[in-house]
């Protein structure tokens, strides 16, 4: 069964969460014009009103930008080596997009594929994840063209909707989810509110894997890639791009062994110890990124290593991104 | 703070081969006695002494940090410590904005003979830093992401947009006709377009989207590759051509600018340009009718941050620096930063440390800022580029304000003045060295 909340309600909930030691983390307002989903100290600053699209996503809560692995100390008797502690406790990140949330069932596959990943896999045990269904979009949304949608409930543990009355549906969609509400599983069918429009499809992904699968050579990379100026801006907001470097941090006497994110984007991703380089050049590097998430990832695993937010696009000091670039190989390729 | 019981600093000496280090040498062989807290590096020059080794002492353990070479007129490589000085003035002025506690910082000129000073200088820095305490540069506990300062919207003057967008149009087809250029560098409806045929320079726009500073492409080789260029630019982006050249990383012959009259398109920049007018370009397009800002307007937002004490400014930057993800956005925008590798991609072994933590991101903050000391010509791209809306028009502001109070000098307005940053005065100050 589903049930009403106020936002008032919601936000006492969230409260009540933070003071029972959990982490919360939610959209909050930084600066006029920025919002990052970032870790909650009081209920107030959780932004609920109107539709932002966070400029990062939650990824960093499961998959941090920089995690310590281990640590080591160096003396007279030798190497030791020391656990790292992570921050372990339950986590809830409310008023995730859905297409935050489906990211995080994208992920699950990469960590726990050859290797499972157990830094990753305790923090998402840790985590459940409360979702708003969009009632708007922008120009730069295109999660109904990857098959997710404004209400795709994929990755949440509880789903809400905008009531329009300053209340919403709260409808849990896990076990995680019911444990959290304090409520039973939803087994009912979503309904008439999981219609809320969300963007017409701009493209299909197929086209853009038969495409790229037959043009690795073709000039259209490197005169797409002409304004990219080689930051990591789309990498790191994007929820399911999920590279990483390992590097060693410390002096004569200890340290850390840390993992931080890195991206394709960057000129020293692909750079051999030679001075040569496999991707010379910023056409190289995004061809990568489109064929990683459009082509690489989906014979691994079955499905695009995309959905639809658009950050890559609204982060991008060139105006370039996903979506801009899949609309120019659909486009070409029709002429 | 006050220093725990039977705490001894640790204090790192930079100093120079030639003086400083004969100095202390002097200080040894006459049995001057100096406490041992000071860990002496020796160094070619001052000239030589990166910032970052400032920084990386501090990091890394040291309570304070002293920097010493050879008096002025001494330098063994005739002018290495003048060029120093420069740089400890303006590090002395961002760090001050940063909120940095300067009471760990020193500078001396200790000449060869000076074995007297050098014991002195080190006792007096050993006994105010067992004073003041450990130093602990990054214990503060993590801030929560929540509204820290706030960004100004600005007026988009749009009237001349239309006549803009024509006029630039016109003359790059004329430019792409005649064979002036193969390619225009310019703005597009979503980003920037780069136009090799008269046909296509209808896809040139302009409008409030027309914010990024072009003259960033014309140091990337692919760009290069498509031949001769034009660019577009506006008041404010053109500075940056002039530093270009007066840095020689372009030749301003081979280039053809097209400079648009710019009203101003809503940044905070905007509000105080003094450039609505481009002033060295080849054709200039559009009009502008907006008059420039006073300039006392100018350092404005920075002189009411600076009236914060430094405690509050270094929560601030905390705060703000925490966010900094390290995607390099703001490098990979700014037309000053065309080193072919930077300091922060080199790791061997690794200069500033790649971590997007607190230690990391101040590190490569600090260093980002410092490199533009004097250069930087307040386009505010970084700021605009930044996925994390870190403040570094403020940044900005420090770095233009500490060049024009200290040196008369703005990046990029006037073409015949000599660049703060490879350049010196013997008149430039000397009150913070010992």
């Amino acid at each position: 069964m589903s049930q009403r909340v106020s936002k008032d309600e919601l936000r006492q909930r969230v409260g009540a969460w933070i003071a029972g030691g959990k982490m919360v983390a939610g959209p909050v307002r930084v600066k006029a014009g920025t919002v990052l989903y970032a870790p909650l100290t009081k209920a107030d600053t959780l932004l609920l009103d109107g539709w932002t699209r966070p400029a990062n996503s939650i990824k960093e809560f499961v998959f941090p930008r920089h995690e310590a692995l281990y640590g080591y100390s160096i003396d007279a008797t030798g190497i030791t080596l020391h656990e790292a502690a992570p921050d372990l406790r339950r986590q809830v990140i409310v008023g995730a997009h859905p297409c935050d949330a489906a990211a995080l069932e994208i992920l699950d596959k990469l960590f726990n594929w050859d290797y499972r990943d157990d830094f990753y896999n305790r923090r998402r045990a840790a985590a459940t994840i409360v979702t708003l269904a969009c009632a708007a979009h922008d120009d730069e949304c295109f999660c109904t063209s990857v098959g997710l949608g404004p209400a795709a409930e994929r990755g949440s543990d509880v789903m809400l909707f905008d009531a329009g009355d300053g209340s919403y549906e709260a409808r849990c969609v896990t076990e995680k989810g019911a444990a959290l509400w304090g409520a039973e599983i939803d087994r009912a069918p979503a309904g008439k509110r999981a219609e809320a429009a969300g963007p017409a499809p701009r493209f299909d992904p197929a086209e853009v894997a038969a495409f790229a699968k037959e043009h690795f050579e073709n000039p259209f990379w490197r005169e797409q890639a002409l304004a990219c100026l080689g930051c990591g801006a789309c990498a790191y907001t994007c929820p399911v791009c999920h590279c990483f470097d390992i590097v060693d941090e410390g002096n004569p006497r200890g340290g850390v062994r840390a993992r931080n994110w890195d991206a394709c984007q960057f000129a020293l991703f692909t750079a051999h110890a030679s001075g040569h380089n496999p991707r010379p050049a910023q056409g190289a590097r995004q061809r990568q990124r489109i064929y990683h998430k459009f082509l690489m990832y989906p014979e691994k695993f079955g499905e695009i290593l995309c959905t639809g937010c658009g950050n890559c696009a609204r982060n991008c000091p060139a105006g370039l991104g996903v979506l801009p670039l899949v609309s120019e190989i659909c486009h070409a390729e029709s002429v | 703070m006050s220093a725990p019981e039977g705490f001894e600093p640790k204090i790192v000496a930079y100093v120079c081969n030639w003086c400083t280090y004969l100095g202390a040498d002097l200080a040894g062989t006459a049995r001057l006695e100096y406490p041992p807290n000071v860990r002496i590096i020796r160094l070619p020059c001052t000239g030589r002494i990166d910032t970052n080794l400032v920084i990386k002492a501090l990091e890394i353990g040291a309570d304070a940090v002293l920097v010493s070479g050879c008096h002025p007129g001494d330098c063994h490589y005739s002018a290495g410590n003048y060029h120093a000085r420069r740089r400890w003035m303006l590090f002395r002025d961002l760090l001050e904005v940063v909120g940095f506690d300067m009471r760990r910082l020193h500078f001396s000129w200790i000449s060869a003979a000076e074995g007297r000073k050098f014991q002195q200088v080190i006792t007096e820095i050993t006994d105010a830093t067992r004073a003041l305490g450990p130093y602990r540069p990054y214990e503060a506990p993590a801030r929560p992401f929540e509204e820290n300062g706030s960004a100004r919207p600005a007026d988009v003057r749009e009237k001349n947009f239309e006549r803009s967008r024509q006029e630039l149009r016109a003359a790059a087809r004329r430019l792409l006709e005649e064979g002036k250029v193969k390619v225009v560098i310019g703005h597009g409806a979503r980003g920037p377009v780069f136009i090799a045929r008269p046909e296509e320079t209808a896809r040139l726009e302009w409008s409030a989207h027309s914010l990024a500073n072009l003259t960033v492409y014309l140091k990337r080789p692919e760009v290069r590759a498509l031949g001769a260029a034009a660019v577009v630019v506006k008041g404010c982006d053109e500075r940056a051509l002039v530093v270009l050249e007066k840095e020689s990383q372009l030749r301003r012959e081979e280039l053809q600018v097209i400079g648009v009259a710019c009203d101003g398109l809503g940044q905070a920049k905007c509000e105080t340009c003094e450039t609505h007018q481009p002033r060295f370009a080849d054709i200039t397009v559009g009009g502008a009718e907006a008059q420039s800002a006073p300039a006392a307007a100018r350092y404005m937002e920075l002189e009411r941050f600076l009236e914060k004490p430094p405690e509050e400014r270094l929560a601030y930057w905390t705060a703000e620096f925490d966010r900094c993800l390290k995607c390099y956005a703001c490098r990979q925008v700014c037309p000053m930063c065309y080193c072919e590798r930077c300091l922060a991609d080199k790791n061997r072994p690794q200069a500033i440390d790649t971590s997007p933590d607190r230690k990391g991101n101040f590190a490569w903050q600090l260093s980002r800022a410092i490199h533009l000391a004097g250069r930087c010509v307040g386009c505010d791209e970084c700021a605009r580029a930044c996925p994390a809306a870190i403040d570094l028009r403020l940044l900005n502001l420090a770095l233009a304000r500490a060049a024009e109070t200290q040196f008369g000098y703005r990046a990029g307005m006037d073409p015949a003045l000599e660049p703060v940053v490879g350049a010196y005065s013997l008149q430039d100050k000397e009150e913070f060295i010992r």
